[in-house]
């Protein structure tokens, strides 16, 4: 008997894969755990980040399909047993892959995930689930009560068929045997019974206890009761009904795989694993131009430090796409200007983005429209993160350090190293105390970070000389800030012995004059058709006046986004992306600034 | 020094191995070629273990074989807090022995089902798969009631015992024989806490928490 009013839709539906099920309780998602689960023949890895967000994902890894079950989690991110691959919380984006830890992995690899809501102290989710979980307002009106959940093995509707008959007693009266039963709620998938007592024939009053029993469909031929009770027992009670139940639930478990066994078995559910989309197993279309495809709202605009204001922006559509420690976005302003900014979060940590903006006194529009123009609950235009400053994961000791607002993507370093017990420093230097930005962050960090406040250009000097004294197998620098600090610090650290490949910096912007008025022929090999490039236009120009869809972001040479492979031909290098050793390779070029050293450039594209 | 005749890929011998991290004892390891030499049932070996089987401890001249027996020993000896065999506490110390005989069941069904798959045993695999499936359902409710209660072990005490070294190799290498604990979330939430313990060591098959 259906009770549409108490018992709404969707799950008067019966197609399985539109309903919410349950799938897991609160109670099996302890802290840093990971629960194997299991609906409509489908494995999930479910497990609880720092941040409370529940995540339920296809239980395999992307790489080899090894169950994510028995990997680690850390809090922000599930690490998979095998190779080590990381994904991040909410999005299941991959944000890490130990075989390439100098590259950032694509934006493409993300597992499949499922909804997932908490409701009754049940964790809901489904393959394809219309709506919301189902309302029992029995369980509205009172505090559920989570029972003892029970595997059974025996189809659904075996279970619901015992259950139908199930006896238990009111919680005043759990020894007695004598309560009368009432199914008050049926549908395909749950049912609510009723349970009671006459506690005194002379005074005619009642006892009673209700208990909502879901069926969560595991596979063709085996279930998981989850009961909940409308109402909490008094603590001393709850030991004993907890004990009834499941005793009782012990009882009809035997009887349903008595009668499951009669029957002739099942046909296995077979889950559905979706195949890597025809997309991403071919070269993408390379993006257009500048591309904004995410639209967010300053959710709050704050002064962090003295001109430095932050935002956070959360999105206005789908949730956010995954990012990388170092990534940063392109910011489309009102005023139609792109600044790059990189964001400050934590690790899997996709609630919103965060960044900092310096008000520049030579802005030149970007930072003060920021400042001065956008206000919280303006929508902007950005673009996915993008990661040319990647974070390697396997080092003895990363040292992190930020001038200024340098500091931005070394937070988000930071607060990737250390769930992860890797050892680092950030060193910060400003001008003054008053500077300092993103205090709440750097207290988390604790005494990983050491700031360096009010030095000269040359104590900054000596106090970089001091911190790179001593390179040592697999040790790190990263370092972010103005140019003269990041040009001291590049040049302190190869004196000390650091290798070029251990040295990784990020310029905010190319100081260099940028040189255009060569001229000269580029061949695209792949295309097989030669421009010419004339004096005043960058390369990136021409291919673009020539129809060719070319990615770039700040277009002078410091984000490394519109890189070309060269295969012949000297560079005349103007960038402030590319490494020393890079360079003297001679096969990449930033096409925005560089250019042809000699007359013809041969292309890879 | 300890002198343990071990296997690495015994789950009854990383049980001792297990306990000897746990207490911090040092110990030497003598590896027998369990499979496929069957080193165990030689002449030579049965000198040492007339019954033919492994683990054995030899500590100081003192020979000691059988798992449990093994672990009895060891934390009485060298276990001064008294927790891992809590000989002054009548009560808790019959509850051990009570749940060292349930793992000679998981052992002789979940871990022999794991002998039958990975070192060809013939044992009857399904009694095998059915007899571990039975007692991990008992386990399971067993304790998630402990955890109802505030506690974390096999035992009614605050601290692990040797019965909890006794049957978590058989539970966490239960997926090598087929018998899978998808239906077991109590039991998992324990190996995870069997795992953060100080000094927990681990085998093949047997991984590690993460670093935090």
């Amino acid at each position: 008997m259906t009770d549409p009013t108490t018992l709404t839709d969707p799950t008067t539906l019966t197609d399985p894969t539109t309903l919410w099920h349950p799938v897991a309780t609160m109670l099996d998602l302890p802290h840093r755990h990971i629960f194997h689960g299991q609906l409509l023949g489908r494995e999930v890895a479910i497990w609880r980040a720092d941040d409370e967000f529940i995540n339920v994902w296809e239980n395999r890894c992307l790489h080899r399909g090894v169950r994510l079950s028995i990997g680690t989690n850390d809090g922000t991110e599930l690490t998979c047993r095998y190779h080590g691959w990381r994904y991040s919380n909410r999005s299941a984006g991959c944000t890490y892959i130990p075989a390439h830890p100098a590259d950032a992995p694509a934006r493409t690899i993300c597992n499949r995930t499922f909804a997932a809501v908490e409701k009754y102290g049940l964790v809901w989710s489904g393959e394809d689930p219309i709506g919301k979980p189902p309302i029992v307002a029995a369980l509205d009106d009172g505090t559920p009560f989570t029972l003892r959940n029970l595997p059974v093995n025996a189809p659904s509707q075996v279970v619901l068929d015992q259950l139908r008959q199930h006896r238990f007693q009111p919680v005043a009266s759990l020894d007695a045997n004598t309560a009368r039963m009432t199914a008050t709620e049926v549908n395909d998938y749950a049912i609510a019974l009723t349970s009671t007592a006459l506690t005194s024939t002379e005074t005619d009053t009642t006892e009673s206890s209700t208990a909502v029993f879901f069926v969560q469909p595991v596979d063709s031929d085996r279930s998981i009761i989850r009961a909940v009770l409308t109402e909490v027992p008094a603590q001393v009670e709850q030991l004993g009904v907890l004990r009834h139940h499941a005793t009782a639930l012990g009882k009809l478990v035997i009887a349903a795989e008595t009668a499951a066994a009669q029957l002739p078995p099942p046909e296995p559910m077979v889950a559905t694993i979706n195949q890597v989309s025809l997309a991403l197993s071919v070269m993408p279309e390379p993006m257009l131009d500048r591309q904004a495809p995410l639209r967010v709202q300053v959710a709050r605009k704050w002064i962090t430090a003295q001109d430095i204001v932050g935002f956070e922006l959360v999105s206005v559509g789908d949730p956010l796409p995954t990012f990388q420690p170092g990534a940063h976005l392109d910011v489309h302003l009102p005023n139609g200007l792109v600044r790059q900014y990189s964001l400050t979060n934590g690790p899997g940590d996709t609630s919103s983005y965060r960044i900092g903006v310096k008000l520049e006194a030579d802005s030149t529009g970007g930072s003060q429209c920021l400042h001065n123009t956008v206000r919280e609950g303006d929508v902007l235009a950005i673009s996915e993160p993008r990661n040319n400053f990647p974070l390697r994961r396997d080092s003895l000791r990363t040292v992190l350090v930020a001038g200024g607002i340098g500091v931005t993507p070394m937070l988000a370093m930071a607060q990737a190293l250390k769930p992860m017990g890797l050892a680092f420093e950030l060193h910060y230097f400003a001008q003054a105390d008053e500077h300092l930005a993103f205090e709440e962050i750097r207290s988390e960090l604790g005494d990983a970070v050491t700031t360096h406040v009010g030095l000269s250009p040359d104590e900054t000097g000596a106090e970089l000389a001091r911190l790179l004294d001593g390179y040592g197998h697999a040790n790190q620098v990263y370092i972010c800030g103005p140019g003269p600090m990041l040009e001291t610090a590049r040049t302190i650290a190869t004196a000390a012995g650091w290798p070029d490949q251990a040295v990784h910096f990020e310029y905010f912007k190319n100081t260099t004059e940028i040189d255009n008025s060569s001229s000269f022929e580029i061949a695209l090999a792949r295309s097989a058709v030669n421009l010419h490039v004339p004096p005043g236009k960058s390369i990136l120009q021409i291919l673009r006046d020539s129809g060719i869809a070319m990615p770039s972001s700040c277009e002078q040479g410091a984000c490394g986004t519109c890189v070309v492979p060269v295969i012949e031909g000297k560079i005349d290098h103007q960038d402030v992306h590319l490494k020393q050793s890079e360079r003297d390779a001679g096969d990449q070029i930033m096409t925005c600034v560089s250019r042809a050293a000699g007359d013809r450039l041969v292309l890879d594209i | 020094m300890i002198k343990l005749y071990d296997y690495e890929l015994s789950a009854n011998c990383y049980k001792q191995r297990l306990m000897m991290s746990l207490l911090d004892v040092p110990y030497e390891s003598v590896p027998i070629d369990f499979f496929p030499g069957l080193e165990h049932k030689t002449d030579e070996f049965k000198k040492i273990n007339p019954l033919g089987h492994i683990p054995v401890i030899n500590d100081d001249g003192y020979v000691l074989w059988d798992a449990h027996a093994i672990l009895v020993y060891l934390a009485a000896k060298y276990d001064p807090s008294g927790h891992w065999y809590p000989i002054r506490d009548p009560a808790l110390l019959g509850e051990t022995a009570s749940w060292l005989l349930f793992a000679e069941g998981t052992t002789n069904t979940a871990s022999a089902a794991r002998l039958y798959v990975n070192l060809s045993y013939d044992f009857d695999i399904e009694a095998c798969r059915a007899g571990a499936h039975r007692l991990f359902r008992m386990l399971d409710e067993h304790l998630w009631f402990r955890e109802r209660e505030g506690l974390n072990w096999v035992c009614s005490a605050s601290h692990p015992t040797i019965a909890d070294i006794a049957i978590f190799p058989d539970v966490v290498l239960s997926e090598e024989g087929g018998v899978s604990r998808l239906d077991y979330p109590a039991l998992r939430r324990w190996t995870d806490r069997v795992k953060a313990l100080p000094g927990f060591s681990i085998m093949p098959g047997i991984f590690p928490m993460g670093t935090s």
